[in-house]
């Protein structure tokens, strides 16, 4: 793993929602090519980090650096530049319900390549392929597909511009054990074959330990435990134990 | 007293931070919209979709509105002997006025909402972050085509409702009032200057912005859950009937005094 420049550095960063603080003074950096996990309670601001990291959330104070350039200062050439290069795979796979799987999965090749339709065709049952659908549902429209097929699809909607990180928000929420395996299986594949780095926000503790090379642990609007997976059980503090065994935080604990 | 003038304030307040909300919205259209490539698919795609499929109720709607109006004036007109100038005085009202706001206030309403119900529910599953996260402007891609089809759909039903105006109109002063079909065609047509034409496509261009970018905005800001999809629905209906209004007044005022 390389230890050079991080892909991001979010430095200090404080975030409210009205009267609900989100973050305060948080710092977190992500290493070029390792999959790091974000985990923590619901509603606690998960999401809102990887919202922050392509700028479709500000901080109220404090710098979110993509390989040395703060985002914040970014112009609107610049952040298309960035969204390019990252990819972020939505909760519900926020796929676009008026076009057929095909339009989904081509979008950001339309939007930014000179690429022929078949070309586009090309590429996109290549991207298929890689999350393990058949090419035949090309002209479905997302209404007619699983969750499951739903989320793998969104992924390769993702990958079809060939990003250098990918932001996996809540990626297996809502499917069965076998749907969640297999999509922890497929982060782990494509940060293997295509040398990306990943950044999964995720409830799902088995994906978590399955598919990280580093989890960070958001308590408090912090990160206050970052590590190996190993180091993560190894942590003591009943908040974090209380959290990877599966006490809700709800209960008061 | 207190309470009522801190309720007053905090009116005010949110009509200002709405008001300023849809005009920057327009704003930042104008700057991005026109840059290559225009999207004249996605623009062609809405106007058939929010234009074309308003095509019957502006029929009906100003088919209706010519009628009656004929029959109103009529009734006037009979108490002082005048029937004939029928067809003078339905056209000033029809074409400078009845026709462009009352097709802003129905088909332009349901453009509008229509608008707000798909973007409010492309904003609740996430697909206008989707957009942006894939590198495109949610407001080009999504906004542009939509006011720039009401901006064209509007004035070109309104067009079309001029006509069945003036149709159902001559219908009622020849079959109730006796009037001549062709009489009434073509006191109708005399009264009628190119300004008066002139301005009813204007009222509608300038309700077709208002429409497009009130239906856009409660979209773009609908909150979480499908309640708030109806809710921001029907804010638009509201929102956009008191505005057309509003620019009716003030396009009349600048009208009159030209």
């Amino acid at each position: 793993m390389n230890t050079s420049q991080p892909v991001f550095d979010l430095q200090s960063i404080s975030k409210a929602f009205g009267k609900k603080a989100v973050y305060s003074n948080m710092s977190l950096r992500v290493k070029d090519g390792e999959t790091l996990t974000i985990i923590g309670g619901s509603g606690e601001g998960k999401s809102v980090c990887l919202r922050m990291m392509i700028g479709l959330l500000y901080p109220d104070r404090g710098d979110v650096l993509f390989k040395g350039q703060s985002v914040l200062d970014m112009s609107s050439e610049q952040l298309r530049d960035l969204r390019t290069r990252v990819a972020m795979v939505f909760q519900g796979g926020a796929l676009f319900d008026s076009m057929t799987v095909f339009e989904n999965v081509s979008f950001a090749l339309r939007e930014h390549t000179d690429m022929s339709e078949e070309q586009m065709h090309a590429r996109s049952e290549e991207c298929l392929t890689m999350v393990g659908l058949d090419a035949s549902i090309m002209d479905h429209m997302p209404a007619s597909l699983s969750g499951g097929m739903k989320k793998r699809v969104a992924l390769a909607r993702s990958i079809a511009i060939k990003p250098e990180v990918i932001l996996y928000d809540e990626p297996t929420t809502g499917l069965d054990p076998s749907n969640s395996n297999r999509i922890g299986e497929m982060i782990m594949k494509l940060q293997k074959e295509l040398g990306v780095t990943s950044v999964v926000v995720t409830h799902d503790m088995t994906v978590a330990f399955g598919v990280s090379d580093r989890i960070a642990v958001l308590l408090k609007k912090q990160f206050p435990h970052v590590g190996t997976p190993d180091e993560i059980r190894s942590i003591e503090a009943p908040e974090v134990r209380d959290f990877i065994e599966g006490r809700t935080y709800e209960n008061g604990a | 007293m207190k309470a009522l003038l801190i309720r007053l304030g905090e009116l005010m307040q949110s009509v200002a931070q709405w008001t300023g909300g849809v005009a920057r919205l327009f704003w930042v259209m104008l700057l991005r919209g026109p840059k290559q490539p225009v999207g004249l698919e996605d623009i062609a795609y809405q106007i058939i979709r929010q234009g074309v499929m308003s095509g019957a109720i502006a029929t009906l709607v100003s088919g209706f509105i010519g009628m009656i109006l004929a029959w109103q004036f009529g009734d006037a007109l009979m108490d002082f002997n005048a029937k004939q100038a029928l067809g003078n005085t339905s056209a000033i009202a029809l074409v400078r006025e009845l026709v462009p706001a009352t097709l802003a206030i129905t088909a332009g309403a349901k453009m509008a909402a229509g608008m707000a119900a798909e973007l409010g529910s492309m904003k609740v599953t996430e697909q206008i972050d989707a957009i942006a996260a894939l590198g495109a402007d949610p407001i080009k891609k999504l906004v542009w085509p939509r006011v720039v089809s009401s901006m064209t759909g509007l004035p070109l039903l309104t067009v079309w409702g001029n006509m069945v105006a003036m149709l159902g109109g001559m219908f009622i002063a020849d079959s109730v009032f006796d009037v001549p079909a062709m009489y009434f065609y073509q006191t109708y047509v005399e009264e009628l200057a190119p300004i008066d034409y002139l301005g009813s496509i204007i009222k509608a261009t300038v309700f077709g912005a208002i429409v497009g970018t009130i239906g856009c905005y409660h979209g773009f800001n609908t909150k979480f859950g499908t309640e708030a999809v109806g809710h921001a629905t029907t804010e638009t209906v509201v929102a956009t009937s008191i505005c057309v209004i509003v620019a009716d007044f003030l396009l009349t005022m600048m009208f009159v005094q030209l």
